[in-house]
């Protein structure tokens, strides 16, 4: 390989070196994840079950037919956007462990202007307008959810990590709550708690006809491109990053730590909230109990396993939304439990994590960068 | 930095080879291959109550009828539709699918499948699906159970055998209509022996909705609370978080009731106290309808299984005559309709 | 002691306390109802109380575990999976397995505080992120072998849900479990008077031994604890193990003690609430004990409130939404962090990793 580099032209040249960092960035994580799967197979075989044909089926699931990429766009769609709320706060030095609950409260404003505002106003409202304020609405309830605990931090000095967890429980009741009390759906002949189905007016349709991957994947791509332009070309990505990066450092360099602070929250939980309403708008068309398990926690290891980065975030979200919409295809083949799936992503993030190890296995040399995401409890 | 484009590049190849290999699965398209998929609701394959025995009853089509069978686990709601049209796709002749909430999936895969039977396991088939009409859709019938008969029967039983006039039932989540009606029929039961009777009934309502039946310590901790204050005996309704409060009853020696099966069966560490269970006939109510369907005499709309209450196993020599007389003369009056629970199917 | 915090706690608890008395049905005295709720909040308590002792033990030596959550499932896994076997397969009596079975979930919670520590104190991993790891591990491990064992045709098991040898028995405390009614309180199972006792051994060890003196500087100022020649790694290594046992112990209790059945997920976020304990009561082992007792009563408010639904007073009707009640003890544990009652000190050098 490096013969023929020596004898390149210019140009490749050119392309070797804007190429050359972009592997050596994707390298140890797309070790890391070969090397999860490679471990995952072995506990497979391990259980009894034959790792090949689960994989086969995984790959197949995910990417295999034009079904089953569109389907995992449509698992990437919330993915992208709460791996890149969990990554901005990472960013402004802030662990955001509380995607889950501003998701959940996002969904349900988005879902509550969706069915309920044309009753309101009397009036049907048009598309354009209608699913700019739902959307609007869900992403501003989830950045109030977290600016809450933003604010806290700021001022009072209370952790992030422990108020976000508590607005997760708070999320969890008081959605609960609306869901089989005001904002049940009245229909008589409904037995689930769930809202109305948002109004059409308030839907945002698929990209495709027969396919369900719908514009909010675009949007999440566009808003993946939105975070890279925030964080690295304007002045308040740069506040959020020198405070994340030093809090000393950006006081003595006059900037307002604690307004910063609670913007990064606030933004933070309005891509959470983008999360959950594109959800609500562009797939369920309603708001129902049960959704969304655990896509906060998910969203944490794909802002890891993408370092933080917009685009490490879609990347790593696609990589999850392949595995776990694959797992049904791979359940269907193998009957091997989905829970494999969470073996293999947890140990993408160890070996992401901790790429002592993967530098040991493969003998790669380190670069010495580490990205220091969270300091104490203390401030 | 060679070595490890080397790496990648050996890893990347191999990765791509491996779809080349093909796996192959029986052919279920073929006419003479009948399968049957199950998927089921959030929630797991090995519940020991509810999606356990509906999977029982397909087993059972694999035995009996020589069925091929698979289940899927959903794992998000968003998946229910893919998760059928999985099974629809590979060609199964029959699509089982569990719980209320895969309810509009199912109708709209039976819509979209013509061709394909599905039973809808505590589905009630008045959906919406054409909101005007009552048409029932041919190829899916609803397997729904008398929930409030069965719990009339064991609420009945356990004012009749609670010497402290204190009776306690710990439940999943009241928005489950299957569970309510457990609840309320139980409610009914008791009161329709004394009316005067003092009812504990808790149902988990304050954590998330995948949590509601799986939350066995909680189950426990809430008989053991009831136990306190003085009930002897104890229902457990609700998937896992039911079956902790039967255990828990049992270990504190009072009185047990089971949910969905006969639990003697199912919760060996409670045998010793169990005095009955709660019935819904999921297995046998699930194969009668796949057997149907193989036959060519599928029903369509609701098809209403059996419930009833489990014998008393262990504790046979401890009801005395009169309540075992007493129980069969409520069964029949519930069965001829004579005796009515006034437990509307859904929580007003 | 932090005598303020003390207050607020015991002032909270007779409140929620007081609330299920007044409403409790005339029938029912309020002795009972107290007697019934003290016991209902201790058992509750119990993995909450571990959970922050292992918080406690972590963070006085400076590594932040937000792992515990997973520490506490997996060793709820692997004890029961132990008294089974133990009990199914070598054919030992149910008394041995069941200890067996704790003694395996010990272990197991061991061995993923040497895994934390491994990561944070070694391989100087965020230290965050190594508890997420152990969180997702947990949960998939779990899961996967759960049903792989117990349930997948094939399995070791046949398939058949195994016989487990039941929970650990009640102790009676001799004559204070006599006293009529309150005696309840002293009826409880062995390790929800563990956990008591290690909540005393725990603030012995870290105030009043060179153990803990040690533990306490390598937290606050490995620097100056390494120049008088403590071993910070040893130190944190230790002391990282040892919590990871206490979080065993707690999870010991889901599958040993309250139930022997194992649910994938069935911890529940309690790793997470006992978190927010350990900072509830100020890194101190009572603190966090308190603190526990507030969730574990919150929760038996919850659970009485349904009880009395019917008795509850027309003016107080928001009470017959369990979900108010259950927005108590977040509420107010945000509150708390926001420093109105005394200030939280976390351990100067909580979260970083030390290089020699």
């Amino acid at each position: 390989m490096q013969s023929s580099e020596e004898r390149t032209s210019p140009q490749t040249k050119s392309i070797m070196r804007f190429l050359r960092p972009t592997l050596n960035a994707l390298g140890v994580p797309l070790l890391a994840v070969l090397t999860a799967m490679i471990v995952g197979g072995l506990i497979i075989a391990f259980a009894g079950g034959d790792p090949f044909m689960a994989y086969i089926g995984l790959f197949q699931g995910a990417l295999g037919s034009p079904r089953a990429l569109s389907e995992t766009a449509v698992w990437a769609s919330p993915y992208i956007f709460a791996g890149l709320a969990v990554a901005l706060a990472f960013r402004g030095g802030l662990f955001n462990i509380g995607a889950e609950g501003q998701l959940a409260f996002g969904a349900v404003m988005a879902a509550l202007i969706g069915y309920a505002l044309p009753g309101w106003l009397h009036i049907d409202l048009p598309a354009f307008i209608h699913i700019p304020l739902a959307v609007g609405f869900g992403a501003l309830a989830g950045a109030l959810w977290a600016a809450i605990p933003g604010a806290l931090k700021a001022y009072t000095g209370g952790h992030e990590v422990i108020n976000t967890i508590m607005m997760n429980y708070i999320a969890l009741n008081l959605t609960s709550f609306l869901l089989n009390g005001p904002m049940r759906d009245p229909n008589p002949l409904n037995v689930i708690a769930r809202t109305p189905g948002i109004a059409e007016s308030a839907r945002i349709p698929p990209i495709f006809s027969g396919f369900r991957v719908h514009w909010g994947f675009i949007l999440a791509l566009l808003v993946a491109l939105a975070v890279w332009w925030l964080l690295w070309k304007t002045t308040l990505g740069f506040e959020i990053r020198t405070v994340g990066a030093n809090p000393d450092a950006a006081k003595y360099a006059g900037i307002d730590t604690k307004r910063t602070i609670v913007l990064t929250m606030a933004l933070s939980g309005l891509l959470a909230g983008l999360a959950g309403t594109i959800e609500v708008t562009a797939l369920n068309y309603r708001h129902e109990l049960g959704f969304s398990i655990g896509y906060g926690f998910d969203a944490i290891a794909i802002a890891l396993l993408g370092k933080t980065h917009p685009l490490g975030v879609v990347l790593a979200a696609l990589l999850f939304a392949a595995m776990r919409n694959g797992g049904t295809r791979m359940q269907f083949l193998t009957q091997i439990p989905v829970d494999i799936i969470s073996v293999i992503q947890a140990l993408i993030l160890l070996f992401v994590a901790a790429d002592a190890i993967i530098r040991y296995i493969y003998r790669i040399r380190a670069r010495e960068e580490r990205v220091v995401l969270t300091r104490g409890w203390g401030g | 930095m060679k070595r490890l484009y080397g790496v990648i590049a050996v890893l990347l190849v191999a990765a791509l080879l491996m779809p080349a290999c093909a796996p192959k699965a029986p052919d279920c398209t073929k006419a003479d291959v009948f399968c049957v998929g199950m998927v089921t609701d959030v929630g797991k394959i090995d519940d020991k109550s509810f999606n356990q025995s509906t999977w029982e009853g397909v087993k059972l089509a694999e035995k009996e009828l020589g069925a091929i069978v698979q289940y899927l686990e959903t794992t998000d709601s968003k998946d229910y539709a893919k998760n059928i049209s999985t099974f629809a796709d590979a060609g199964y002749d029959v699509i089982v699918t569990v719980g209320f909430a895969l309810g509009e999936a199912t109708a709209a895969a039976a819509v979209q499948y013509p061709n394909i039977k599905f039973i809808g396991v505590d589905q009630f088939q008045a959906w919406p699906y054409d909101e005007d009409k009552t048409n029932d859709i041919a190829n899916l019938a609803g397997l729904n159970f008398p929930e409030d008969q069965a719990g009339f029967l064991v609420g009945a039983l356990a004012a009749q055998m609670t010497k402290s006039g204190k009776i306690g039932g710990v439940f999943g989540t009241d928005v489950v209509p299957p569970v309510w009606r457990f609840g309320e029929g139980y409610r009914a039961g008791a009161q329709y022996i004394t009316p005067a009777i003092e009812l504990f009934i808790v149902y988990h309502n304050d954590v998330g909705f995948d949590k509601t039946f799986t939350d066995p310590e909680w189950g426990a901790t809430t008989a053991n609370s009831m136990i306190d204050k003085g009930a002897d005996v104890i229902f457990g309704g609700g998937g896992k978080t039911g079956n902790g409060a039967v255990i828990a009853a049992a270990q504190r020696s009072v009185y047990a009731i089971g949910v969905d099966t006969d639990q003697y069966y199912t919760l060996p560490e409670a045998q010793k106290m169990l005095l009955s269970s709660a019935m819904k006939l999921l297995t046998p109510g699930t194969l009668e309808l796949i057997k149907l369907a193989k036959e060519g005499k599928f029903p369509s709309g609701n098809y209403l299984g059996k419930g009833g209450y489990a014998p008393y196993h262990d504790l046979d020599s401890q009801v005395p005559a009169e309540v075992k007389t007493k129980m069969e003369a409520i069964n029949a009056g519930l069965l001829d309709g004579s005796l009515l629970t006034n437990v509307p199917p859904v929580k007003p | 002691m932090d005598w303020r915090r003390f207050g607020f706690i015991a002032f909270i608890i007779t409140i929620l306390f007081s609330v299920v008395v007044l409403i409790g049905k005339a029938e029912i005295s309020p002795v009972v109802i107290v007697t019934s709720m003290l016991a209902t909040t201790i058992a509750v308590a119990t993995p909450l109380t571990l959970g922050a002792l292992c918080g406690v033990y972590c963070e006085r030596a400076g590594v932040v575990n937000i792992g515990i959550e997973g520490m506490m499932l997996a060793a709820a896994f692997f004890g029961w999976l132990t008294a089974i076997y133990m009990n199914t397969v070598f054919g030992l009596a149910p008394m041995p397995s069941l200890l067996g079975g704790v003694a395996a979930a010990i272990l197991t919670g061991g061995l993923l505080g040497l895994f934390h520590a491994v990561l944070s104190v070694t391989f100087k991993v965020d230290q965050i992120i190594g508890g997420t790891v152990i969180n997702i591990l947990a949960v998939g491990i779990t899961g996967f072998l759960n049903r792989q064992l117990f349930f997948e045709k094939g399995s070791i098991f046949g398939g058949n849900v195994p016989h487990a040898p039941g929970v650990l028995p009640r102790i009676q405390i001799p004559l204070l479990a006599d006293i009529p009614v309150v005696g309840r309180i002293f009826d409880q199972q062995p390790i929800t008077f563990a956990a008591i006792l290690l909540v005393i051994i725990t603030h012995f060890v870290l105030f009043y031994t060179r153990w803990g003196l040690r533990t306490r500087s390598v937290g606050e100022h490995p620097r100056a604890a390494d120049t008088v020649g403590i071993d910070v790694y040893f130190m944190r290594y230790a002391n990282v193990i040892i919590g990871g046992m206490l979080a065993g112990l707690g999870g010991a209790y889901f599958t040993l003690e309250s139930v022997p059945s194992f649910e994938p997920l069935m911890t529940n976020g309690r790793g997470f609430i006992a978190l927010a304990a350990m900072i509830f009561g100020n890194w101190t082992p009572f603190g966090a004990w308190a603190a526990a007792l507030v969730f574990g009563a919150a929760q038996a408010l919850q659970i009485n409130l349904q009880f009395f639904r019917e008795s509850i007073p027309p003016q107080w009707a928001f009470l017959q939404i369990s979900y108010v009640v259950g927005l108590a003890p977040y509420l107010l544990t945000m509150i708390i962090l926001t420093g109105i009652i005394g200030k939280n000190i976390p351990p100067a050098a909580d979260g970083q990793p030390y290089e020699k």
